[in-house]
């Protein structure tokens, strides 16, 4: 089982560190995102060090929404969603799968991005980097559970980037929500961070255990 | 199905005398001694809040009963109620943005209950477009099925996660619009509870006209695309 989850998330991770497609588009995007807040908002160092949770979140929220319009993109080219489907293991691992292969390359664009945030905006966090980077993960956990069904859901829809959009910015509030604050607290050193750490494992556990069940009804013909 | 027909007349019926009787009770009510006139927006507003959170209830059993049990019927009233609830809660939203003007100095406040009631409304919204997005009906349905109970777990966990955001940093300064201990006079209960049963048999007489509608649409596009591939 574990090693049907590990193939397959492999089988994507690999493919698009050889092509460098979406590791590369999502990558860019996120840097054009954080210019864009840059030119709109202006901040000085202080106000930067202010916005710098919501920047860091609202970031992460738009590049996760690149990487999911390709999570079945590959399958869909070559028409072999069918042929992973028929696979001797159960839809869930499918589905964890192919979850993990897109939670690796949102990482791996999160970790980038952090430092590269840091430097862009002048802000002196670099002391707090690995709790924010745990923040970060964990948020980012449920985030892609819920983002890959989702994506597996608007399969074949008629303009399905905005439809993801639409579908996966107001149910991910209690992520943003809580993610904010978490890090927020982390760098204020005076907010609570446990709640919304708390807040953050209940997204995720309710999204990782609603996920796979649900991706069994989606595919099911 | 002919029994939607006879629901239709009989909560068409129904609803039309519980508004004349709830109206007429509205205008027997005394005025609010703080909010004077403004008060009587409370008998639309708090109805259709109800009537919206029913609704959203509605579509997840009817979508756990069409995954379940594969009955076109539940999906048919999942859609209706769907749009029916979508209209409630523009019109809570609505109601409550005129009252908030006047009362709070304000249309809008990011307090705990208008930001979920915002979410709830752009739910709706999803699982319209979702549905009118996919081209295979049955894919549609099944889709829209799992969205809807996804969100009937999210929101809980929505409207929590706005009032821990509101209440753990800033002292309530909102909270009039929450239960901040506020009970409503006894003379001002009568009216909307009557109010809440008629919106109640409208919400019921909405769903079902809807219903018919999507079925007879249905019912042609089926007629259609047979005429189109009479070989098949």
């Amino acid at each position: 089982m574990l090693k049907a989850v590990y193939r397959i998330a492999w089988k994507d991770v690999a493919g698009d560190l050889r092509r460098r497609a979406t590791l590369s588009s999502m990558l860019f995007f996120a840097i054009s995102v954080l210019v864009v807040f840059q030119a709109a908002f202006e901040p000085d160092r202080k106000e930067a060090l202010r916005l710098l949770p919501g920047l860091l979140w609202a970031t992460t929220l738009f590049t996760t929404l690149v990487g999911l319009g390709r999570v079945f993109q590959a399958e869909e080219e070559d028409g072999a969603f069918e042929g992973l489907l028929l696979a001797s293991v159960p839809r869930g691992v499918i589905f964890f799968g192919k979850w993990l292969g897109n939670l690796l390359l949102t990482l791996l664009v999160e970790f980038l991005i952090l430092p590269l945030t840091l430097v862009l905006f002048n802000v002196d966090a670099w002391g707090h980097v690995p709790a924010i980077l745990g923040i970060l993960t964990l948020g980012t956990l449920g985030l892609t559970g819920l983002g890959t069904l989702l994506a597996a859901m608007t399969r074949g829809a008629r303009s399905r980037e905005t439809l993801l959009a639409l579908l996966l910015l107001p149910l991910t509030a209690p992520m943003l929500i809580a993610g904010v604050q978490a890090i927020a607290g982390v760098l204020l050193q005076d907010g609570e961070v446990i709640p919304w750490l708390k807040l953050l494992i209940i997204f995720d556990l309710v999204y990782l255990a609603m996920a796979p069940w649900a991706f069994g009804w989606l595919v099911e013909e | 199905m002919k029994i939607l027909k006879k629901i239709q007349t009989l909560t068409g019926i129904a609803t039309l005398a519980m508004l004349a009787v709830g109206l007429w009770f509205v205008y027997g009510a005394p005025e609010d001694f703080q909010q004077g006139g403004a008060v009587r927006i409370l008998y639309i507003h708090v109805p259709s809040a109800k009537m919206a959170l029913l609704s959203y209830l509605f579509v997840t059993v009817a979508s756990v009963l069409y995954l379940w049990k594969r009955s076109e019927t539940a999906d048919i009233l999942a859609e209706a109620a769907t749009s029916v609830g979508a209209a409630f809660t523009a019109i809570t939203l609505a109601s409550g943005s005129i009252w908030g003007k006047p009362m709070w100095g304000t249309w809008w406040a990011w307090d705990a209950r208008l930001t979920s009631m915002l979410v709830l409304l752009i739910l709706f919204k999803g699982l319209m477009v979702l549905r009118n997005s996919l081209d295979d009906p049955i894919k549609g349905a099944r889709a829209t099925a799992i969205l809807a109970i996804i969100g009937a777990v999210d929101l809980p966990i929505i409207h929590y996660s706005v009032v821990w955001w509101r209440t753990l940093h800033q002292p309530p300064s909102m909270a009039a619009s929450g239960n901040s201990g506020v009970h409503i006079s006894g003379p001002l209960l009568p009216p909307l509870l009557i109010l809440s049963g008629a919106f109640i048999l409208m919400g019921l007489f909405m769903v079902t006209v809807k219903a018919r509608q999507i079925e007879a649409r249905r019912h042609l596009d089926a007629l259609e695309s047979a005429r189109m591939h009479p070989d098949e």
